[in-house]
């Protein structure tokens, strides 16, 4: 038990305790609006979302078609349980690792030279007509959402959720 | 320390012994339900994709020996073309080379093969690219692949928008000559869908992200008619 010696240090900390629990719901929540978004956009094309996947070519067609239909609804599934707050910190470390995996998957791409979508968002993997490939944004904004993760892996209970209704049980 | 002191400490470290082990035991729990959800749910995804996915399917006349495409013409060098009838691109791909195409099969140079995939479904309010190809299949048992594919890209529809409806698509063909009630019916009973989807899976498998895409004698060549012309007569 250490007592701040100044006043500054400890009416910071006091503010960083009333803080943090609402960025992280703030952060909770945008976690799970872009997983939302993100399966609800290649939920509706599964066969679409499996040739985005094999657009990557890393891995057999049969294989690519599996985890591109199975992918869309596991994010829906993050998405509900960061909007809830239940289990925070898995669903966070989880989507850590799925961003990992799209961050080194895009780089692998562009470093091979492929000229694809990275199918985040949906469109199969295909460019539109005249479209470059624009890696370099979208490693950008999987990084964002890593730094999201990682403040709720840091700290996972924050305000309106569930994980916080049932810790005061 | 006195002996009352000594056990009123015993007791709250019990308690905070049970209160941790109530924390972890939630925990637990909340970890074990999340990670069931997680795997449900991709469970639920690969359920509905096998659901969707059909492997029996119907090959259409004037199929290539695979099946993944619609041949026109009888040279010796194959000429695959990967196109999306909704593809902006792709129309004006048979734009400019369509003529060489024409020439080179006419002069027993070529065979081409047409592989209408259903890459672009979500640019249409009613998956026109799958209809559209599933069409040109029909077309192909009426004898009128080339024509057929030619008045489609004619009457290409915006992207964003509702493709042709199948009527349309009956009068499209109905203007190159396909008149068979059996070539309206085909379209309307979407006979060639799944057929369409074999198309787009060995597209896809093929490495086909994108169309136009054209390969001549196996090897993936720019989209140009100069490029397949130089790629024709090296491959012979």
């Amino acid at each position: 038990m250490s007592v701040g010696t100044t006043e500054h240090p400890r009416t910071r900390a006091a503010r960083w305790r009333t803080i943090q629990p609402w960025a992280g719901t703030v952060a909770r929540l945008g976690l799970a609006a872009v997983w939302l978004i993100a399966g609800a956009a290649k939920a509706t094309d599964l066969a679409g979302a499996g040739r985005a996947v094999n657009a990557y070519r890393l891995m057999p067609y049969d294989v690519a078609r599996v985890v591109g239909a199975a992918l869309p609804f596991v994010e829906l599934a993050l998405g509900v349980l960061l909007l809830i707050g239940l289990a925070t910190r898995v669903a966070a470390a989880v989507s850590a690792g799925l961003l990992v995996v799209f961050v080194a998957g895009i780089s692998s791409a562009w470093a091979r030279g492929l000229a694809i979508d990275c199918g985040c968002f949906g469109s199969g993997g295909q460019l539109a007509a005249g479209q470059s490939p624009s890696y370099g944004p979208e490693i950008a904004r999987d990084l964002g959402f890593l730094a999201l993760s990682a403040f709720l892996i840091v700290y996972p209970l924050t305000r309106m959720s569930v994980d916080s209704a049932v810790e005061r049980v | 320390m006195s002996n009352r002191v000594q056990q009123k400490q015993a007791k709250r470290v019990v308690r905070e012994q049970l209160a941790r082990e109530a924390r972890r035991r939630r925990a637990m729990w909340t970890t074990a339900i999340a990670v069931a959800v997680l795997l449900i749910a991709g469970l639920i995804g690969w359920g509905v994709y096998a659901s969707q996915s059909s492997s029996a399917y119907k090959t259409p006349a004037h199929a290539s020996a695979d099946g993944t495409g619609l041949v026109v013409g009888s040279g010796p060098v194959t000429v695959d073309i990967y196109l999306d009838f909704m593809c902006p691109h792709c129309k004006e791909f048979e734009t400019a080379a369509g003529p060489t195409l024409d020439q080179l099969v006419a002069d027993k140079k070529v065979s081409l093969v047409y592989h209408p995939v259903a890459f672009l479904d979500p640019a249409s309010t009613n998956q026109y690219s799958t209809r559209s190809s599933a069409s040109a299949a029909c077309a192909a048992d009426g004898g009128r692949v080339a024509p057929y594919i030619q008045a489609l890209y004619a009457r290409q529809p915006a992207e964003g928008g509702p493709g042709l409806s199948d009527d349309e698509l009956i009068q499209v063909g109905g203007s190159v000559g396909l008149v068979d009630p059996a070539f309206a019916k085909c379209v309307r009973d979407g006979d060639y869908r799944t057929w369409t989807q074999h198309v787009t899976d060995a597209a896809s498998e093929r490495g086909v992200t994108g169309t136009p895409t054209v390969y001549v004698g196996g090897t993936q060549t720019e989209p140009t008619a100069a490029a397949i012309t130089a790629a024709v007569a090296a491959a012979k």
